[in-house]
């Protein structure tokens, strides 16, 4: 009970945020929503009992992620951009692009719903994770850490005043 | 709360990111919209994780590589956002047409 209540709160979070962040007109508040929809997708991992990845969203998407976007929403922005419209004239189209998929999802999901899944204990997953990612995953483990090195060269190379 | 529900949740959210990266004229607000898809795709990790695989933690470590992939993209994409915005003086996407001669 506790638990339908928790997930649908952290949905109705989630879509709420979501849904401003492509609407809204004024960047910074899309910026502000991303946060929120970011915060209830971290709710979901904790209902779902994935502790450290609701420690990881909070900390890398929320703390890191969204904070980063919002000062380059400031960076970037122009006082005249907030009257401006933020939607080009395809929105009939992708609107019925979403719909049909929409759709088209629902049928499909609706295949899990006659099946009924044993409800399992939640564990705690951090040992697990740690040990997962020391044994089997260690090559993408490491390949992950150049990526990242190579995300961050790229990002000085980029934002550098002058490119030779 | 059944597998259904997370699925749908995060079929919602992956439509309305994608909904977004298809009709904002920002480009940090298509940014944003790629988020919004990303954490769609975590959440059905997370879901598959936890009901049909309880015993095991790929999906979530899987999820935490696409954190990881997600955070490297956004600071590629914000910088490169920063350099065009200094060559085209605008930061709608429409203004970015260089390439067309």
């Amino acid at each position: 009970m506790i638990e339908a209540i928790a997930f649908y709160t952290f949905a109705a979070v989630t879509l709420i945020g979501a849904f401003g962040v492509v609407t809204l007109r004024n960047t910074i508040y899309s910026a502000l929503c991303l946060g929120l929809c970011l915060a209830g997708v971290a709710g979901i991992f904790a209902n779902l009992g994935a502790d450290f990845l609701f420690a990881s969203q909070l900390l890398i998407y929320v703390g890191g992620i969204a904070i980063l976007i919002v000062f380059a929403v400031m960076l970037l922005g122009r006082t005249s951009d907030l009257h401006l419209k933020q939607v080009n004239e395809q929105w009939a189209a992708a609107f019925l692009i979403g719909a049909v998929t929409w759709v088209g999802l629902w049928r499909a999901a609706k295949i899990f719903s006659h099946t009924p899944l044993p409800i399992p204990e939640a564990a705690k997953t951090t040992r697990a994770i740690g040990l997962l990612m020391m044994g089997d995953l260690a090559v993408p483990f490491e390949a992950i850490s150049l990526v990242l090195l190579a995300a961050l060269l790229g990002a000085v190379f980029f934002s550098r005043k002058e490119n030779p | 709360m059944t597998l259904t529900h997370h699925l749908l949740l995060g079929a919602a959210l992956f439509l309305i990111g994608v909904f977004g990266a298809l009709t904002r004229r920002n480009i940090i607000g298509i940014l944003m919209s790629i988020e919004l898809m990303f954490n769609a795709a975590n959440i059905n990790l997370a879901a598959f994780n936890h009901f049909l695989h309880p015993e095991g933690v790929l999906g979530m470590t899987t999820a935490l590589f696409i954190i990881t992939v997600a955070a490297a993209e956004v600071v590629v994409g914000l910088a490169l956002v920063l350099a065009i915005y200094r060559n085209c003086e605008s930061v709608y996407a429409e203004d970015f047409n260089l390439l067309k001669g």
